[in-house]
């Protein structure tokens, strides 16, 4: 060890030298001028240091501080509890009529189809009544509580989107079990083309009148989505066969028309544009003529 | 507590008896064990025995109040998941301050306005002290903490730990994740850099 070595000062000044070397530096240090300046500075450093690092109280309550960010649910938790919550308040607040009657629509869908031997019911009927429940999930006209919820500070954009969850999700299953129903009379392996011949157009339907009882009210989204979806049944070439030449080109369309309702994939990711539309469209009150009729 | 509550210097420490110091440790590993079993008042009492010394590191570190409170508050945090970790290799304080050291330096990576680069702290006017400040302590006083807050972190850390926490510099090492040539570099630096400064600011 050098006792000459700025180095060796600091390291004695630290008390970090053993008993002898710190004799060894204590002895250098009694003839050393530059070595006792060294020191000196190393001495009013570690004053400094000390004196405020001992001045500063630590915050008292920092313990239980930390013991509330223990208890604190993660934020993953906090969301999935807050969601449950918002699709409880939301489920009473759904009209409870709603519940039955398309539960019992559902019911006699499912004995016509049975005893017409004929699934065309099913994939007809199921995205109708869909349409009509979502029609009337939000909004004065449906909601005695609707200005309530206005005034709540979650969001009108959450609380239609709980709304839509849980009467899609009521939705799904009510078809999902009359497809089931339906096996009666189709053989196993045609459940999934049945399902897949509901569940494009269900979701469509439902979200053009999800978006437009918002704008335009109920009974008109009602209106506007079964005459869209009526329309692709028409055959106008049957019906005015005979003096039918100039209907060629509406023949053409009505031909694009119902493959665009055959596609499930355009027709789900079409639903979800609409969807994501009419949620903007709820934080807008002002744009949202509807809310504004009552 | 007793153990971790006093200053026991390095070498001072060699001259406690070492039933004392194993008594402490005794402790300390009993004092964790109950926060590792989810025991709200060991970590109360922890916090009474060791957030002075907490703070004092945190607040070095980051030189930032509501920093320090965050750091030593995100520290517990880390202390009540990670206590069975504890098994009494060394002091709990230098394991504590590992912590508080690790938290630190992330928070100060999270807030790029205040982590700057020793290059850039340098570069910086040196920190005027407050009016009250100067009345309470003399010129000499204020320079050397002036000069202190131009360090990096990383230097006053090594500092802070040597002086005021009296580790010795294995632990310092230990704390701060590096080997012991590092922390003695940074010892070494931090004596040129300030003397440096301090000198410069006499011959004004």
């Amino acid at each position: 060890m050098n006792v000459h070595d700025p180095d060796t000062i600091a390291l004695y000044a630290a008390g970090q030298l053993t008993a002898d070397e710190a004799a060894a530096v204590e002895s250098h240090l009694t003839d050393c001028a530059d070595c006792q300046d060294e020191l000196a500075f190393w001495r009013e450093l570690g004053a400094e240091i000390n004196t405020s690092s001992a001045a500063l109280p630590p915050p008292p309550d920092l313990a239980e501080r930390a013991l509330k960010q223990i208890h604190a649910p993660s934020p993953l938790q906090r969301a999935w509890r807050q969601s449950a919550a918002l699709l409880r308040s939301q489920f009473v607040l759904v009209r409870r009529e709603m519940w039955a009657a398309a539960a019992a629509f559902m019911v006699l869908v499912v004995i016509m189809a049975l005893l017409s031997d004929h699934t065309g019911f099913l994939t007809g009927l199921a995205p109708m009544l869909a349409a009509a429940t979502l029609a009337a999930i939000y909004g004065p006209q449906n909601d005695p509580a609707s200005e309530l919820a206005l005034a709540t500070p979650t969001s009108p954009w959450k609380i239609l989107l709980a709304r839509l969850s849980i009467v899609s999700a009521y939705n799904l299953v009510l078809s999902l079990a009359a497809s089931l129903a339906l096996l009666a009379i189709i053989p196993a392996d045609l459940l999934g083309s049945i399902v897949l011949a509901w569940l494009g157009p269900l979701a469509f339907l439902s979200a053009l009148a999800l978006l437009l009882s918002l704008w335009i009210g109920t009974a008109n989204a009602i209106t506007i989505c079964y005459a869209a979806w009526l329309l692709h049944y028409i055959q106008p070439s049957e019906i005015f066969g005979a003096w039918a030449p100039s209907l060629q080109v509406w023949d053409a369309f009505l031909t694009v028309y119902r493959q665009f309702w055959e596609s499930p994939i355009l027709l789900l990711g079409l639903s979800a544009a609409v969807v994501a539309l009419a949620l903007v469209s709820s934080n807008f009150p002002e744009q949202v003529i509807n809310q504004r009729r009552a | 507590m007793a153990g971790t509550l006093k200053k026991t210097h390095p070498r001072q420490g060699a001259q406690e008896s070492a039933a004392e110091n194993m008594n402490d440790l005794q402790h300390d590993i009993a004092l964790m064990q109950r926060i590792a079993d989810k025991d709200e008042s060991a970590l109360q009492s922890l916090y009474a025995a060791c957030g002075q010394r907490i703070y004092a590191y945190a607040l070095r570190l980051t030189n930032d109040p509501a920093l320090a409170e965050d750091v030593v508050q995100d520290t517990l945090v880390a202390i009540w998941r990670s206590a069975k970790k504890f098994r009494g290799d060394g002091r709990l304080i230098a394991w504590l301050l590992g912590i508080v050291h690790h938290t630190a330096l992330k928070a100060l990576r999270r807030k790029p306005a205040l982590s700057l680069s020793p290059e850039m702290e340098n570069t910086l006017p040196a920190h005027d002290p407050l009016p009250e400040e100067t009345l309470e302590a003399n010129e000499q006083t204020c320079l050397v903490r002036s000069a202190l807050n131009q360090l990096s972190a990383e230097h006053r850390a090594v500092l802070e730990l040597v002086f005021y926490q009296g580790m010795s510099l294995n632990e310092a090492a230990a704390v701060c994740n590096c080997p012991v040539g590092t922390v003695k570099s940074r010892l070494s630096y931090a004596r040129k850099h300030l003397r440096g400064l301090l000198s410069r600011t006499e011959e004004i």
